[in-house]
């Protein structure tokens, strides 16, 4: 293996600020996503998943979840639900696709949907302030020990914020890893996680699950007969 | 033993660890928090335990306590239900009293400090009669839902908002545009506290003897004033709903006495009415210290119910759902930030509602057991006083400026 800097954990935590913006029906929110500040689509596309929690949401941002359960559109739930943030280059182009989808869908309904009072999307802009635990990890065996104890909070940036500030828009994880030498499979398999539609527990589990899946293939590789 | 210490064991030696380095960058900065009372009420129970965390962190926090006449606080109390959207009466002459307070006040106290942290409107004059220089950022700290408030108390309150340079609201759907950042921070539960640690066996079932609660069989409970906002009639329907399935259901309504309170007096008159004699259902009058009570209660509890119409964040939700029990809730304020269904329990929009789910949740023991876990960590995550004492510590940061992708080392 090279000798290479160890890895740096690092966790972080997001400042919430409310922007006085209230969407009530979808015209509302197509404006409102035309026109918004982007740190308002970040953290209703991305960030939103520091503050999920549950294994069973259908949705992974908050646009989707608010159309289905808000306004009961569910076409337009499925729709924005399958808008993946990571695979738009700027939040530009994010602006751009989500606003196709609004679009389209206002354009085919003859009615406005509207939410009950109560269910209103309040639209919230974050920054995120990360910080260097001081934790190093020198081996891709203490890394693997390491993921099991980090936070939640340090799994996201490590993995969600990685893709936007990594110049290959990867994970910090197989960035690293690769820059040890290890097998290229387990590199590749780590960047195929659809990290997307998991919740940050579950994130957890898959990439585990995928050190355990790359140490049980190099053992039975290893016993195999020649 | 340090007070941060106490809490390793509720939340683990990282979180700690990380408050203690984020707190490391602001070593020595001068907080004041200043309300106007160091007892009772909400805000007092946050700072009893937020300012000596802080201190312990490192920071040279303080807490000051204003201080008035008794026609002060009627307008202060005024405010306080006009914020909330309540009609309320106010003369210029009331005004007037707020304003000369404030001004005493802040010839009388020190604030002199990095950032002052105002809590609620008592106080949220002093910066107009602070000298300049004294303080380097003004907070105002919101704590109750301001979205809908009386006209009249709101103007007065906004006027002085241009003195300070952020604010801070429990929940985005709390706030109104303002001329200064808004930040969000939601309120949190002390996991030590006597309202929610951990109560030995024996001392709950001696506190469900005195308070004749039968231990043995199922009991559905709500904690709140008797308020029509808290709609515990349509509690007492949702349980009158349950009884022909469940004959053996207990229903405990716990709430504090109505003396001060016409409004509730006449809630607490309609609701024993509607009780009449039915034996299993106990409308209990709690004194406000009777933390250890209320939590032997909720951990008793089957299924916690929070049926508002209207609310504000629900910390009565929390504190169940921190004890393991699934919430059957009004899908209002934040109990939807809290209660989520199949996860935590279930927003509910009317008594039937509530029945429907309660009786689902009767029914499957390993279903409500997963809420009840789930409950547990959704708050250990969310909502316990470590993360709100984080959410202070990096909202410090970006009062400094802005911050965003900024690593602090």
């Amino acid at each position: 293996m090279n000798a290479v800097e160890p890895f740096s954990v690092f966790d972080c935590s997001l400042v919430r600020r409310a922007t006085g913006k209230v969407c009530s029906n979808l015209r509302e929110l197509l404006e409102a996503v035309r026109s918004a500040p982007e740190a308002v689509l970040e953290h209703h596309m991305m960030r939103c998943a520091l503050e999920d929690h549950f294994e069973l949401n259908e949705f992974p941002n908050d646009l989707a979840r608010w159309c289905w359960d808000a306004l009961g559109d569910h076409v337009l739930g499925e729709q924005l639900g399958l808008v993946d943030p990571y695979k738009h280059p700027t939040i530009a182009a994010l602006r751009f696709a989500l606003v196709n989808v609004l679009e389209d869908r206002l354009w085919g309904l003859e009615r406005v949907p509207w939410c009950r009072p109560g269910l209103e999307l309040h639209l919230v802009e974050s920054q995120l302030i990360a910080y260097d635990t001081g934790e190093r990890v020198s081996t891709p065996a203490a890394l693997v020990e390491a993921i099991e104890r980090m936070s939640l909070r340090s799994l996201f940036f490590h993995v969600h914020e990685a893709r936007r500030r990594t110049a290959g828009g990867t994970d910090d994880f197989s960035l690293w890893l690769e820059s040890c030498g290890a097998d290229p499979p387990l590199v590749a398999r780590l960047r195929a996680i659809d990290f997307y539609f998991l919740n940050l527990s579950q994130l957890r589990q898959e990439i585990l699950d995928v050190f355990r899946q790359h140490l049980l293939d190099a053992t039975a590789g290893a016993r195999a007969p020649t | 033993m340090k007070l941060l210490d106490r809490y390793e064991e509720v939340v683990g030696p990282r979180e700690i660890q990380r408050l203690r380095q984020l707190a490391g960058r602001l070593a020595g900065k001068r907080i004041v928090h200043v309300n106007s009372t160091r007892t009772g009420g909400g805000v007092a129970e946050i700072l009893r335990w937020m300012v000596p965390l802080m201190q312990e962190l490192g920071l040279d926090a303080r807490w000051e306590v204003i201080s008035g006449s008794p026609d002060f606080y009627r307008v202060t109390k005024a405010f306080h239900n006009g914020l909330q959207g309540l009609p309320v009466a106010l003369r210029k002459s009331d005004f007037d009293v707020h304003l000369e307070v404030n001004r005493e006040n802040a010839e009388r106290l020190n604030l002199e400090a990095d950032v002052v942290f105002v809590h609620d409107p008592q106080p949220i004059y002093l910066p107009r009669f602070t000298p300049p220089g004294q303080v380097g950022r003004w907070v105002w700290r919101c704590h109750v839902d301001a979205s809908r408030p009386n006209r009249a108390v709101w103007k007065y309150l906004e006027a002085a908002i241009p003195h300070y340079q952020a604010s801070v609201f429990s929940m985005a759907a709390f706030t109104r545009p303002l001329a200064c950042p808004m930040f969000v921070v939601p309120p949190s539960i002390d996991p030590l506290s006597d309202k929610n640690c951990p109560i030995p066996e024996k001392e709950r079932l001696e506190t469900l003897a005195r308070l004749d609660v039968d231990p043995e069989r199922p009991m559905l409970l709500q904690v709140s004033r008797f308020d029509r906002f808290k709609d515990p009639l349509g509690v007492i329907d949702a349980y009158r709903l349950l009884k022909p399935y469940y004959p053996e259901l207990q229903l405990v309504l716990a709430g504090g006495p109505a003396d001060d309170d016409p409004e509730g007096a006449e809630v607490l008159r309609d609701v024993l009415g509607r009780v009449g004699d039915d034996k299993n259902l106990k409308v209990l009058m709690l004194p406000p210290d009777a933390h250890r009570t209320i939590n032997v209660l909720q951990r008793s509890a089957i299924v916690v119910l929070q049926k508002s119409v209207k609310e504000g964040f629900g910390l009565t939700v929390t504190e169940a759902l921190w004890k393991g029990k699934p919430v059957v809730g009004g899908a209002c304020g934040g109990i939807t930030l809290q209660v989520h269904d199949y996860h935590t329990g279930f927003l509910v929009h009317s008594p039937a509602g509530a029945a429907y789910r309660i009786r689902y949740l009767l029914r499957y023991a390993e279903k409500r057991q997963r809420m009840g876990r789930v409950g547990h960590e959704f708050v250990r995550e969310h909502f316990l006083l470590t993360r709100h004492l984080r959410d202070y510590l990096v909202m410090l940061f970006c009062l400094e400026g802005p911050c965003d992708g900024v690593l602090v080392g």
